[in-house]
């Protein structure tokens, strides 16, 4: 019982670290995980039965490299793997007496390895969650909606893709730096999006959600002077700090507005505003950077009490020169309509491009309900409510949408 | 390790001008990969309606006229480079000239043996 309890608390505590050493010392992806498994199993029945060993950690790290070797020794090793002298054949056992190398912080690496561009964005986030932090498959596809047998599928395709396309086990080059950077900060924001979607955030999605903000926390560690990563760090904490007040108690969505602040968790918030004073050090702005401020700018509603909408404005106004999105677009028309009155918002959205495609989105059918309800447009606001309920809304935001139409039949 | 630079693009569209700007691009490329000893070969192949394919269907052979796959941008040449991994094969795909829009896939070479 006590080496169970002994080896949940090591793996939590620098599992990534022991994993990520694995699989750059063989450069495989999946005798890595094979090797530490394998540690895993032999520490429950080790430790049992002589006690846990001085360093628990380091102890799993020597039993995970032994037991590569020895597959490493059986299948035909990577042209590129670090070829030791073989090393002598004691037993996992003796290995644990011997002085311990440090585990190499080899997570970097392998963070750029698993989001590597030429991998598939879904594949990615994936593959960096099962292969750091070793979340099983079946946790993975449940997240994803999709069936175990289809997501195992789609992680072996990619580390196939690793091992066979010369994708290579190396932090990149200054030349390929700035795309491998934006592919890893690319999946982490989908990965966070995919556990945002559903705004009830109770069972796997708020675990996805949990691990990608540890994970936007490590990318901080190691690549603490890249501003773009600490601002996508930020963003993830402040919307994280909120998700408390998201539903209100009959699990209908509760806008920000309209959120009980006290439900906020200020200590994300305190860290999230830190590291975008950090990154603005830094001297670089970009989107990752600017959405943080928006949220950092409604997260200021907590001390001074009223929001700053011009300053809100401005900063999507910035943010769609840099990276322009329909959804940007419509907050903006949102948050004008909150600085200059619903007439300026509605004339915002529908200066949008594109508006055949519009009418089919439900954020902008939502967008639009809200502010011409805003101007006293009641039959317009009850007929775009019914477009955006004929969208397939989540449940938590059809229980919203739903209420706002009764409201307005009163 | 070594990986072909396939160049798929429409035949159809290019006019002389553009061609020959794209041509000389292409020359220009071929000294620079030749100067780095990333060049291992490299053509440029006539027009798809120059192609024959050969099926086999069930163990029968037979000749059809014109390209494996009828698409909308067809394979026009291929690189053959030497790079040490795919973000440097990559680095060199995205040197190959080609027009507004055209596609290079990058494939690593199986070694034998």
């Amino acid at each position: 019982m006590q080496a169970e309890r002994i080896l949940a608390e090591t793996v939590r505590e620098a599992g990534d670290r022991i994993r990520a050493a694995l699989a750059m010392r063989f450069r495989d992806l999946d005798m890595a995980e094979e090797a530490f498994a394998f540690a895993s199993l032999r520490a429950v029945e080790t430790w049992s039965r002589d006690g846990p060993p001085r360093d628990p950690a380091a102890w799993l790290y020597a039993v995970g490299r032994r037991r590569a070797f020895d597959l490493g020794r059986r299948a035909t090793v990577r042209a590129d793997a670090v070829h030791d002298a073989p090393e002598p054949e004691p037993d996992p056992e003796t290995i644990l007496m011997a002085a311990f190398e440090p585990i190499p912080d080899e997570r970097l690496r392998l963070i750029f390895v698993c989001c590597h561009p030429a991998l598939a964005p879904e594949a990615r986030i994936a593959l960096t969650l099962r292969t750091l932090y070793g979340l099983s498959v079946e946790r993975i596809a449940r997240a994803w909606l999709t069936s175990e047998v289809a997501m195992l599928q789609r992680l072996t395709r990619a580390k196939r893709k690793i091992r066979d396309a010369g994708i290579r086990f190396e932090i990149p080059g200054p030349d390929a730096w700035p795309e491998r950077l934006d592919a890893v900060l690319a999946t982490l924001e989908i990965a966070y999006a995919q556990a945002y979607e559903d705004a009830a955030g109770a069972g796997d999605a708020a675990d996805l959600a949990a691990e990608t903000l540890r994970l936007s926390g490590l990318l901080v560690e190691l690549a603490p002077a890249e501003p773009e990563v600490l601002g996508l760090a930020a963003l993830i904490r402040l919307t994280e700090a909120r998700r408390p007040a998201r539903l209100d108690e009959t699990g209908a969505m509760m806008p920000l507005s309209e959120q009980d602040m006290g439900l906020w968790d200020r200590r994300l918030i305190g860290e999230a505003m830190a590291l975008l004073r950090r990154a603005a050090e830094l001297g670089r702005s970009g989107p990752y950077q600017l959405m943080a401020a928006i949220h950092g700018v409604h997260a200021t509603r907590l001390e001074t009490g009223f929001t700053a909408w011009t300053h809100v404005v401005a900063l999507y106004d910035a943010l769609l020169a840099v990276r322009p999105s329909p959804i940007a677009a419509v907050n903006r028309a949102v948050a004008l309509a909150e600085a200059q009155g619903p007439d300026a918002g509605l004339a915002a959205l529908s200066a949008i491009e594109g508006p055949e495609r519009l009418a089919a989105w439900l954020p902008y059918q939502a967008a639009r309900a809200g502010l011409f309800a805003k101007a006293s447009r009641g039959a317009e606001a009850a007929e775009a409510l019914r477009a955006a309920l004929a969208l397939h809304p989540a449940p938590a935001e059809r229980l919203f949408l739903e209420r706002r139409l009764a409201a307005l039949a009163q | 390790m070594q990986f072909l630079l396939i160049i798929y693009s429409d035949e159809g569209l290019q006019d002389q001008a553009v061609m020959q700007e794209i041509t000389a691009a292409h020359m220009r490329l071929g000294a620079e990969l030749q100067e780095s000893g990333a060049m291992v070969g490299g053509n440029r192949l006539r027009p798809s309606d120059t192609a024959t394919t050969i099926r086999t269907t069930g163990g029968v052979q037979s000749l059809h006229d014109g390209p494996y796959a009828e698409t909308r941008e067809q394979l026009g040449g291929y690189y053959l480079v030497e790079a040490p991994d795919l973000d440097a094969a990559v680095a060199w795909g995205k040197k190959i000239p080609g027009g507004p829009n055209y596609a290079i896939e990058v494939r690593p070479i199986w070694p034998l043996g």
